[in-house]
């Protein structure tokens, strides 16, 4: 049979695993990882704040994370509009600006997170002058409360301009030209026809962007894992690292990673209602 | 396409194209600023406290670059670790993925719908939510610092097989029912014929596999324990934590490891863009 090649490794790396996860994320798990003790529900109402203590560390988390998509989506999403903007110029040599506007996707998170945390160091001065200037009286943006998520938001936006620049790119170039050109003749201006024409019809692609971009942000590790590895209270997906492989818990990790799927899952169906809605535009 | 290209004759075009010119460059200077600073850092020597941009352009320290293998001999294993894993998984998923998918547009079987969405149902699942259970698989199995725990898991790829099927769909079927007349096997059919009029979707889910297995972080670093078994990923990060740790040395291993990757784009930046923009769907 063709498909069992793909069958074997989807059963085994990802439907055995999620059900077990479902099923370590009921129990309370020694240090193997095996069930020790039927817990129900526990660790959600742990996770949630419901289960009676009034510690809302997780779900502060969750927070956080919400706020750290807030700080990356909507920028991201601006200064990639910006610049595929800009690069619909009909000049010589655009190819190569275009080229260079899109390499932060062959970029990994990891050589951004490594540049990064030299440029937010201290010891390179590259951002004293923004530490002077706000008066932190920090040595560096990463260890004050109030600038350290601001500044890895400034490293994934940088780092997710490429992927979004690109796409909106291929947006606006499905345009068709022709409705451009009408407009100029019934006397539109540039901004005319940006407001009217090209912000309606690239208005499918922003959303679709919105929704992917706060689904990448809520998932973001690395950036924390390499810029703020101490912080706490941290991103929700890096404190659920910090339950499983700092301190083995691996049914509260687990019962952590099942939230996030369902939250996922609700992005990804209003994803999904977007692309729809894509579709029936074209 | 062009928002900006209203058509303009004499002095105002020139002052137009100079005004465009000098955004592009502008902008390109502020997306390459960390680039930039991370080579002016790797050129500027073994010093505790160097500056934004190195003060004597004649004594730039181009050594560093072979410095690195000097002070780090086992950055050529990891980026051989990567290279091997990053095309184990595009080998595997190209082989699961083509199959997979060849039999969901061909073949007619019962239950074909429903294997679709078995294939489908992979991208809702997000990699986090698989995690631990997949790490303590490994770790069982004693496939911590191996091939096969960092290969295996994403040698299938829902995301491939979608690209794939969509693409086979393309293809004009009566060329499957007269091969199959003139008594050609299915699997000699994908080989000889679907699988070579197929190169574009497959470079592209070539290109866009490696690209996101080359750049992978997170499970390296939990199934990889001793030095020699890091990818290069997982491997920069350490520079820092070493007590000789300067500056000029990281960053000029953090450039190396970029180039295959920033190579790939330039070389293969059709096939990556179609591939980012299709793999998009899988959030």
């Amino acid at each position: 049979m063709f498909a069992s090649p793909a069958i074997i490794i989807f059963s085994i790396f990802t439907y055995l695993p999620f059900f077990h996860a479902i099923f370590l994320s009921l129990n309370v798990t020694n240090n193997q990882g095996e069930a020790a003790r039927f817990n129900g529900l526990g660790y959600y109402a742990r996770v949630l704040g419901l289960d009676g203590t009034g510690r809302t560390d997780y779900l502060q988390s969750i927070l956080t994370s919400f706020q750290f998509a807030l700080l990356v989506v909507p920028p991201v999403i601006l200064v990639a509009l910006s610049l595929a903007l800009l690069a619909t110029a009909q000049v010589r040599g655009i190819q190569v600006f275009r080229t260079i506007f899109t390499s932060s996707i062959a970029i990994s998170l990891a050589s951004a997170g490594v540049i990064w945390a030299l440029i937010y160091s201290p010891s390179t001065k590259a951002t004293t002058w923004l530490v002077e200037l706000l008066n932190l009286g920090t040595p560096g943006l990463l260890s004050s409360d109030a600038t350290a998520l601001p500044a890895v938001a400034v490293m994934t936006i940088w780092s997710g301009i490429g992927f979004n620049f690109i796409i909106t790119l291929s947006g606006l170039q499905a345009i068709p030209v022709d409705l451009y050109e009408s407009a100029a003749i019934d006397g539109a201006n540039r901004i005319q026809s940006f407001r009217f024409i090209t912000l309606p019809m690239l208005s499918p692609t922003l959303l679709f962007l919105f929704v992917i971009n706060t689904i990448g942000s809520l998932q973001a590790f690395t950036q924390f894992f390499l810029l703020l590895p101490d912080r706490t209270p941290t991103v929700y997906v890096y404190e659920t690292f910090l339950a499983f492989w700092g301190d083995n818990r691996y049914g509260l990790a687990s019962a952590m990673s099942i939230i996030l799927f369902v939250i996922l899952l609700i992005l990804t169906s209003i994803q999904y209602g977007v692309l729809n809605r894509r579709v029936n535009y074209s | 396409m062009s928002v900006l290209s209203h058509s303009r004759r004499g002095p105002a075009r020139v002052r137009y194209n100079i005004i465009i010119y000098a955004l592009l460059i502008l902008a390109s200077i502020i997306l390459g600023f960390p680039l930039i600073f991370a080579l002016s850092l790797a050129l500027q020597g073994p010093v505790p406290n160097p500056s934004l941009l190195p003060r004597d352009l004649t004594q730039l320290d181009w050594g560093v670059f072979l410095q690195v293998f000097e002070q780090q001999p086992q950055i050529i294993r990891w980026i051989f670790n990567s290279f091997v894993v990053a095309s184990g998984v595009t080998l595997g998923v190209l082989f699961t993925s083509s199959l997979m998918a060849y039999a969901l547009s061909y073949l007619k079987f019962p239950g074909k719908t429903l294997l679709l969405f078995f294939a489908l149902g992979s991208l809702m699942v997000p990699f986090e939510a698989t995690l631990i259970p997949n790490y303590l698989l490994v770790a069982r199995l004693r496939w911590s610092d191996s091939f096969q725990g960092l290969i295996l898991p994403f040698v299938a790829s829902g995301f491939g097989v979608f690209l794939l099927r969509q693409y086979f769909l393309t293809l004009p079927r009566d060329l499957y029912d007269a091969a199959l007349v003139d008594g050609c096997t299915r699997l000699r059919y994908l080989w000889s014929i679907l699988l070579p009029l197929s190169r574009p979707a497959l470079a592209t889910l070539a290109v866009y596999t490696f690209l996101t297995t080359w750049n992978q972080f997170y499970w390296p670093l939990l199934v990889t324990n001793s030095t020699e078994w890091r990818t290069t990923q997982v491997g920069i990060t350490v520079f820092r934590n070493f007590e000789f740790a300067v500056f000029n040395i990281q960053m000029a291993a953090t450039l190396i490891v970029m180039l295959p990757t920033l190579l790939l784009l330039i070389l293969g930046q059709r096939q990556l863009v179609s591939g980012l923009t299709a793999g998009a769907l899988k959030g």
